[in-house]
């Protein structure tokens, strides 16, 4: 395979930071230089033989010239235009026409993969290494506002974050419009507003609701002077409980028509049980149901009764051995109604036993608007042939969840006022006998955490000034200290990670265009990067003592961080942007063909691919273990679905994977397998794309404009697999040229369907089904350079072989998002340096942010 | 037996499907959507006043474009199956075909760059820039004299995610701009009057607003001094937006004691939600009867409706729309798409009606009111995910210039841009214009 890789590298195709190595004369170099013995030994032949003849000037087709006219300069967009013209006409067929002499395919390709390299060089020259202003994003901004005010703010009505390179924490590619502004003053008035309080503390009303007080909308009780609608819906009661065996329109439990009469945190409670019926009754109940039906059968047609025999056994088989009925814990789901509005506030695996029912607590925001809550069963059992009609019977046995009762409590807060209200007003009173000084204090306070630094007199006293202009109309010392608070957060010190050219204090460099950050900047970078949020004190004093810009202060702040709950953000944002995992569910797949898909598998093949990689940083696993690994970090919904047994509970844990499981690695994880199929099939395209971009660095170039989606059928053949239509398709060799190099990746990934489950046939049946007679998969594998491997795993271990060029890919994307900004030519030997530090320290994770944290970019403005 | 081959499933394929007869329940995919209440709104006699508005209607997956383009073209071309779902509206619209998106990707992305024809991957260091949308450009031009300048709606709030927009609007800088998708919020948002403690708070809001903006302006200039220069330009987007949140601070002032219009909600199925496929058809339908009071009143002249997201989107009955989509040619799935399509239309054509049924002077809101209505990606013969020859609708306008009852076909090949059809809209809308993104000129025939 690595012969196949090198020619790719050499065809230009490569991203940024992963460069093939010693044989690219470009790579140690920032400046570009023309690949002239290239030109002339590929590109000028081929011009002549086959283009010459019409497009040169004077004759008919000389507006389109590829004379001398045509420079070999890449700098020049006019004759890179004129370039990539001629790789769109080579790829399409479309010159030279009919009828005049063909080059070979193998010649085009030549001639293709030059021009795209030029392209791709100049490209990457170009780039600017210089880190731009950067904006929080919605992440950045969310959580920041939650540790300096102790507000969570939901920011999802902000616009999205564009991003560049993957990672939307480009301070280029990062934009602010009047509408963001806007957005920011409404933002900054309702964080205030909810931090900062001037009454006391409102009462705390609690409600225990029972569900079996009544199943109709007609059942009012009375709770501090409202009546409430209490539903507990067509369900059974057991013991106090009301049993809900299955989700339907009228067996939801809710409790409606209500207004709470103080917004804020409410605190849910919810005693609940479930039974989880073993294989035993399974079969027994689905026996009975078969037997039920087979009798009515035979009763209305005696001679038809060796025939429904047959196919009771059959069904039967189908509830002996299929894997869906080894049930988890029934689930809830429980949603609250704001002014008509639905939100899931919860959904939980409720896994007490009916023996010892437990009480599960979580809380949500309540406004004093009209109100309702509805609990709804949440587990999917998926919908077969054999089941789907018993599936909602109620003798039928399957997870039932029990329901005792709902609480309502609240509004809660730990103290009052809240530690929202403290953080801010420190010492001082809501009615300070010095207004200017206390306002003074507190404003001045906020600012330094808030601008991440130490804050000039000067800008002191623009806020004061603000203070004292509103304080004459306002109502209270609060309600006029919230203007300048407001202006704060509103701030571009506040909004921006601003970085000045030229130092101001010490640690200025001599050296031109480039200098030292400050320990307060580098103190920003540091928390933005591994947390995603402001700098807490620890390194804000760290800064303030000058010890941040030294190495071993620096080292010690990055374990300290990680070790941290708040480096969870490091591994939703850089992990979850680097695998696509926020692509999950953008375009799932379809509920008929993939019926064991459901909500509770997409929340948690997300949260496996964090988890897996939360394990190997916090637990300093060798990296090559994301390539390949002999364990898996699953909960019992991702163990049920891959087929691990002996996984309980909701959390996650790492588990060995046994024997016969092909699990283990990014690309066996259901997350990435889903977001390269696109819903009703696999994408061995999208598959091998994927791999190739994301683990090994390369660009498998630009699809042929327009050549249309593959053929469900074709004529002729019978069960025409996805491979198969993709390998007719591949016939074109516009086409052939790049997807030799990429869907083979793909194939090797088949056994997996669009939904990540692991399947030996393709199903050719109603819904998808796959039937005895169904094509086998065929997963092998062949390169363009005659390298073969056989399935996921063949496929792992070529990608393992693969280890420099994975480590590349890895650091680089890890230095763009670490650096907010692209890698370019020059970025080349920081990659390769992180490369070599990565295999010296053990290939842990922690090694390499140390490296990033320590290098020269990192540290520099 | 495939999975593509079935027709819409009925209980009795179900039945052939197990090989026995035996009672079953009904499955949720065979209720029709026919179960949804109809609404029962009612279009007013007259409007508030004669008025140019625009509505930008989306649907996404395509359509089922060998049923949706007529064979014949000009103005006496026959309606092709799907449109007659308009029938009754054949003199007041015209379907454009041969048109699309030059700078487009293709694929599911089409909602984000329907309206702006962009190149999103032009800009170098982005992985998407957007551009202005032709609705925004509209906005500028009408929206001091209405108390929205624009409404952005679509099935799920907020902006979506680059090439899995929700909303069609960008504004000047590219920034999408997020849309409502509860009819409930909308409606208070336009119609619930302010009280009078609430008058007096909002203005009192909005002067602290403008000594904030002051304070930051301050801020900003003081930052500027120490930057270099790639920065000053990136601080360049927040000095620009301060100062023109300042003149939008004033302009809301002006607002203030302008009373909103006094609207009954009554008809109004407030409570539909977009994402309950049950609520689907109503949502659709009270969304654009309050889209329909926004013009009626005057509230605001520009709304873009994203009825569905790309990628998702329901169908009449159940259908996974976007799987449908990728249909390969299939006959079975392409029928199921000309179903959804005609059920879309029949909503369209609901909202023409109320439109057509309340007077202005000189004619209805109708001739008044241009209604574009289309998708931004093209399912094609074989299920390709093309920005070329567009499914597009262009109804209304009459009295703004535009040419209805004709089938305006283009070639598809030498596909002219979606902007020049763009550039038509802006320009009946009376922006004084002559280029829109990669237009090349108007749209020949339309105006």
């Amino acid at each position: 395979m690595s012969c196949f890789l090198k020619r790719l590298i050499l065809a230009g195709c490569l991203l940024a930071g992963c460069s093939g190595g010693a044989d690219l004369a470009w790579a140690q170099s920032t400046t570009r230089k023309t690949d002239a013995a290239g030109h002339q030994k590929v590109v000028a032949p081929f011009l002549q033989k086959y283009c010459l003849k019409c497009h040169k000037s004077g004759s008919k087709d000389n507006e389109f010239r590829v004379d001398a006219s045509l420079t070999n300069d890449f700098s020049d967009p006019t004759s890179t235009g004129k370039w990539e013209e001629i790789v769109n006409v080579l790829n399409g067929h479309e010159m030279p026409p009919e009828g005049e002499r063909a080059p070979k395919a193998k010649e085009v390709a030549e001639v293709v993969d030059w021009i795209t390299a030029q392209i791709v060089k100049a490209e990457l020259s170009k780039r600017d290494s210089s880190i731009v202003l950067r904006r929080l994003n919605r992440a950045e901004y969310r959580n920041t506002i939650r540790d300096l005010i102790g507000i969570d703010f939901d920011p999802a009505g902000f616009p999205q974050d564009s991003p560049a390179g993957g990672f939307d924490n480009n301070g280029g590619a990062l934009t602010l419009s009047p509408l963001h502004l806007e957005l920011y003053l409404e933002a900054a008035r309702k964080i205030l507003d909810l931090a900062l309080v001037e009454t006391s503390q409102p009462p705390i009303l609690k409600w225990r609701i029972q569900p079996d007080s009544g199943d109709s909308d007609r059942n009012r009780v009375n709770y501090d002077g409202q009546r409430i609608i209490v539903n507990g819906g067509k369900n059974r009661v057991e013991n106090g409980f009301k049993v809900l065996h299955h989700n339907s329109w009228d067996k939801k439990l809710n409790a409606r028509d209500f207004k709470l009469p103080y917004a804020g945190n409410y605190l849910i409670r919810i005693r609940a049980a479930g039974k989880v019926p073993g294989r035993a009754a399974v079969v027994a109940s689905a026996k009975a149901a078969l037997q039920h039906r087979m009798e009515q059968q035979n009763k209305k047609n005696p001679k038809g009764a060796k025939w429904t025999k047959q196919q009771l056994e059959r069904d039967l088989k189908h509830f002996e051995t299929d894997s869906m009925y080894d049930y988890g814990y029934p689930r809830l789901k429980f949603t609250q109604h704001l002014g008509g509005q639905p939100k899931v506030l919860a959904e939980l695996d409720i896994d007490a036993p009916l023996s010892q029912p437990k009480v599960y607590e979580f809380s949500g925001y309540f406004s004093t608007e009209k109100a309702g809550v509805t609990i709804e069963y949440a587990y999917d059992l998926p919908r077969a042939l054999e089941n789907f009609w018993m599936q909602t019977g109620d003798q039928f046995a399957r997870p039932e969840l029990h329901v005792d009762w709902i609480e309502i409590e609240g509004p809660h807060y730990e103290s009052w006022p809240p530690a929202s209200h403290r953080q801010i007003m420190g010492r001082h009173t809501n009615k300070p006998g010095d207004e200017r000084q206390a306002a003074k204090e507190i404003i001045s306070q906020l600012m330094r955490r808030a601008y991440r630094r130490p804050v000039t007199e000067q800008e002191m006293e623009e806020k004061l000034r603000l203070f004292v202009s509103v304080r004459k109309d306002a109502p209270s010392f609060i309600a006029a200290l919230k203007a300048p608070l407001m202006a704060v957060l509103v701030s571009p010190h506040f909004l921006y990670l601003a970085e000045a050219p030229r130092a101001t204090g010490a640690g200025a460099d001599s050296q031109l265009g480039s200098r030292k950050l400050n320990d307060y900047e580098l103190a920003s970078r540091l928390s933005y990067f591994l947390w995603s949020t402001m700098p807490d004190e620890d390194l804000l004093s760290a800064a303030a003592n000058g010890r941040l810009t030294q190495p071993a202060e620096l080292t010690r702040q990055v374990d300290r961080m990680l070790a941290d709950p708040k480096a969870s953000a490091f591994t939703k944002n850089f992990a979850g942007q680097w695998l696509g995992l926020r692509e999950v569910g953008a375009n799932p797949p379809a509920a008929d063909l993939y019926p064991r898909y459901d909500r509770h598998l997409e929340t948690s093949m997300v949260a496996e691919s964090e988890a897996f990689f939360s394990e190997i940083l916090q637990h300093d696993i060798n990296m090559m273990n994301l390539v390949s690994s002999d364990f898996v970090v699953v909960n019992q919904r991702m163990a049920r679905f891959y087929g691990i047994p002996g996984v309980k509970g909701d959390h996650f844990r790492k588990v060995s994977v046994p024997a016969g499981v092909h699990r283990g690695g990014i690309v066996t994880q259901a997350s990435v397998l889903t977001i390269t199929s696109n819903g009703t099939r696999t994408s061995p395209v999208k598959r091998g794309t994927w791999v190739m971009k994301n683990l090994l660095g390369l660009d498998p170039g630009l699809p042929v404009a327009n050549v249309g989606d593959i053929a469900p059928k074709v004529p002729g053949i019978d069960k025409a697999t996805v491979r198969k239509r993709l390998e007719i398709h591949r016939e074109l060799p516009q086409c052939a040229r790049c997807h030799n190099k990429i869907d083979p990746l793909g194939f090797a990934l088949e056994n997996f369907n669009a939904a990540g489950e692991w399947r030996a046939q393709e199903g050719f049946g109603y819904k998808g089904r796959i039937g005895s007679n169904d094509p086998r998969i065929d997963a092998s594998a062949s390169m363009p350079d005659g390298t073969t491997f056989v399935g996921v795993d063949g496929l792992r271990d070529a990608l393992t072989k693969q280890e420099t060029l994975f480590l590349k890919c890895l650091s680089g994307k890890l230095l763009t998002y670490a650096l907010g900004r692209e890698m370019g030519v020059a970025d080349n030997p920081t990659v390769d340096q992180a490369v070599s530090e990565i295999k010296q320290n053990d290939y842990t994770l922690r090694s390499l942010i140390k490296f990033v944290v320590l290098s020269e970019p990192f540290r520099s403005k | 037996m495939t999975a593509f081959s079935q027709e819409p499933m009925s209980r009795r394929h179900m039945l052939k499907g197990l090989g026995v007869c035996l009672s079953l329940p009904l499955l949720d995919a065979m209720i029709p959507s026919a179960y949804a209440r109809p609404s029962t709104f009612k279009s007013w006699n007259q409007s508030a006043g004669k008025h140019p508005r625009m509505l930008c209607c989306y649907v996404p997956n395509g359509v089922n474009i060998l049923e949706w383009v007529p064979a014949t073209s000009g103005k006496s071309y026959q309606l092709s199956p799907t449109l007659s779902a308009l029938k009754e509206h054949q003199r007041e619209f015209s379907v454009v075909s041969g048109v699309g998106h030059l700078a487009s990707k293709g694929g599911h992305s089409g909602a984000d760059t329907w309206l702006t024809g962009a190149d999103l991957s032009a800009v170098p260091g982005s992985d998407y820039a957007n551009t202005i949308s032709a609705d925004q450009i509209v906005a500028e031009h009408h929206g001091k004299q209405t108390r929205f300048p624009s409404l952005q709606i679509s099935d799920a709030s907020g902006t979506g995610s680059a090439g899995h927009s929700h909303t069609l609007s960008f504004d000047r800088s590219g920034t999408p701009m997020p849309a409502e998708n509860s009819a409930q919020r909308l409606f208070d948002r336009l119609f619930i009057p302010e009280t009078k403690a609430g008058k007096q708070a909002t203005l009192k809001r909005y002067a602290e607003r403008k000594s904030i903006l002051d304070s930051v302006l301050s801020d900003a200039n003081s930052l500027n001094q120490k930057l270099g220069k790639k920065d000053q330009q990136k601080l360049d987007e927040y000095l620009n937006s301060v100062r023109e949140t300042e003149q939008r601070v004033s302009r809301l002032e002006s607002w203030i004691d302008v009373p909103k219009p006094k609207v009954d909600p009554v008809g109004l199925q407030l409570a539909s939600q977009s994402r309950n496929a049950h609520d689907r058809p109503m949502w659709i339908d009270v969304m654009l009867e309050i889209s329909y009071l926004a013009f009626a009143t005057d509230t605001t002249r520009v709304i873009t409706f994203e009825w569905s997201r790309e990628a998702g989107g329901y169908g009449g009955g159940g259908e996974n729309h976007h799987e449908l989509s990728h249909h390969g040619g299939d006959a079975g799935m392409l029928s199921k798409l000309a179903t959804i399509d005609r059920f879309h239309l029949s909503k369209l054509a609901r909202f023409m009606t109320l439109l057509k049924s309340t007077r202005e002077a000189g004619g209805s809101m109708l001739d008044q009111t241009i209604v574009m209505y289309g998708s931004g990606m093209n399912s094609g013969k074989g299920g390709e995910h093309s920005p070329k020859n567009l499914p597009t609708l262009i109804a209304g306008g009459q009295q703004l210039g535009l040419k209805q009852g004709q089938h305006l076909a283009f070639d598809v090949e030498k596909h002219p841009p979606l902007s020049n059809l763009l550039l038509s809209l802006i320009q009946a809308m009376g922006v004084e214009t002559d280029r829109f993104q990669d237009s090349t000129s108007t749209l020949t025939g339309l105006a």
